[in-house]
């Protein structure tokens, strides 16, 4: 996620951040808040669930600040992934419950959560809406990348609820993300 | 390996999506640091899987961030201190790490040298002992060797004195045997009527007290006349010349008298004697 900021620069934030300063922490969850709690409301589809969950997950980011490190990737990137992994296994905690019985989500439920992003402030630059991009994206290859992306599947479990090949489920992910990769270049 | 292969295979993609085992995960890591393109293709299918994240983008409710915020613990931003606290800690990490790295080097030199010149010392000390001794046992041979030498030469000096006064014509050999005082008794008397020239080699008789000496008496119708004295106790077969010219002897005699001999001999103390025809 390219967010250049001509204010703050990213090795000056992480600076200020393992410094603890309190604006770093200001303009961290600002900054980043509104893309991890989508994400992980869409793997919770609860949002008194996903708050808390943001919580946690800013606290572990807060925490866990040294062990980012700025040679193996964006802090952003970084970030995302302590928000799926908390998220995903808070989904599976769930799951294995028996009295919730956490289906994946149709496309209805998407609609739902398309529509309210038309009162949410836009981050990408280029302002591609989802709406656009799902638009443009086969619905058999986003329906893969949601099932494993946002829904935690490994790629048997994703075979087995699709009724498809294991080694279709693999080509179909990489033809989804090509197809994803030649969209946000455009 | 092939690059084109393993990014057509498909897991960079699983990859991206989080799809991967724990095992798989370290491995595309791992071969994304060996070989760019990989690196390459891996970060442009990461920015594609966040960009569509970013898409599900929702802003989250007023409130969680200070009540995250709460949960918190700040340092209070001084500049100043933005500034000066980092710089111990950079200065500290090398000083920590290579003070006592030099500091133990040092010793460790310095010990290694101590124990070089203690072991290179003690080789000396060594040497110098054994060159000693050897010195010592050299100079021990040398003494005995040239005590040897002058026994040799004084034995020769003796044996050619003797083959001298057997040489001469006309001289005489007397053997004088012990009598029961000295039964070892053994005198040989050399006696040159000519040159009246008289020596004596004493075989064996007994150690005297400093006091005493052996005396040697010729006698001439029955008269003792002294012949001079000598010593009994010399090493080996000295010949010792006396200082009396002898002339005529029917016998030769020897007693034991006071140093330096008597006008008369005490018989008691008669040894050997020996007529000279």
């Amino acid at each position: 996620m390219k967010r250049q900021s001509s204010l703050v620069s990213e090795s000056v934030l992480i600076e200020k951040l393992v410094q603890r300063d309190q604006k770093a922490f200001h303009w961290l969850y600002d900054q980043y808040s509104p893309a991890l709690y989508g994400v992980v409301l869409r793997i919770v589809r609860e949002e008194e669930h996903a708050q808390d969950l943001v919580q946690d997950i800013f606290v572990k980011i807060w925490k866990n600040l040294d062990a980012y490190d700025p040679s193996k990737g964006r802090l952003f990137t970084w970030m995302l992934n302590v928000a799926r992994n908390t998220a995903i296994d808070a989904l599976r905690a769930q799951k294995s419950q028996p009295s919730s019985a956490n289906a994946i989500r149709t496309d209805e439920e998407n609609v739902h959560v398309v529509d309210r992003q038309h009162n949410t402030q836009q981050p990408n630059p280029e302002h591609i809406g989802i709406q656009d991009v799902v638009s443009q994206l086969r619905p058999d290859r986003r329906q893969l990348i949601d099932l494993v992306y946002f829904g935690g599947y490994t790629h048997e479990e994703a075979a087995d609820e699709l009724n498809l090949p294991l080694g279709t489920v693999k080509t179909r992910i990489r033809a989804a993300l090509q197809e994803l990769k030649q969209l946000f270049k455009s | 390996m092939n690059v084109e292969e393993y990014i057509a295979s498909g897991i960079l993609d699983s990859y991206a999506v989080g799809a991967v085992s724990d095992q798989e995960l370290r491995e595309v890591n791992c071969l994304a640091s060996i070989y760019p393109e990989i690196r390459h293709e891996l970060d442009e299918l990461m920015l594609s899987v966040e960009n569509y994240a970013l898409l599900h983008s929702i802003e989250p409710p007023t409130g969680l961030r200070d009540r995250i915020a709460s949960q918190l613990t700040f340092e209070e931003a001084d500049d100043n201190n933005t500034i000066v606290r980092p710089l111990p800690l950079d200065r500290e990490a090398p000083v920590a790490a290579t003070q006592p790295y030099t500091y133990k080097t040092t010793w460790m030199v310095a010990a290694a040298a101590a124990l070089l010149v203690l072991f290179f010392s003690y080789f000396l000390i060594t040497q110098l002992q054994s060159n000693q001794k050897a010195m010592a046992s050299l100079r021990e041979a040398n003494e005995s060797m040239q005590n040897e030498l002058k026994q040799t030469r004084t034995s020769q000096q003796q044996t050619e004195q003797t083959l001298a006064m057997l040489r001469q014509p006309g001289t005489r050999t007397l053997e004088l045997r012990g009598n029961d005082k000295s039964p070892k008794g053994d005198i040989l008397v050399f006696w040159n009527p000519g040159t009246k020239q008289v020596a004596v080699e004493v075989k064996s008789l007994p150690a005297l007290p400093a006091d005493k000496q052996y005396q040697l008496w010729s006698l001439v119708n029955g008269k003792p006349i002294d012949a001079g004295v000598f010593d009994g106790n010399l090493d080996g077969t000295a010949l010792q010349k006396l200082n009396r010219a002898i002339a005529e002897a029917d016998a030769f005699a020897v007693t034991v008298e006071k140093r330096g001999g008597s006008p008369t001999p005490s018989m008691e103390t008669l040894l050997a004697m020996s007529p000279t025809a």
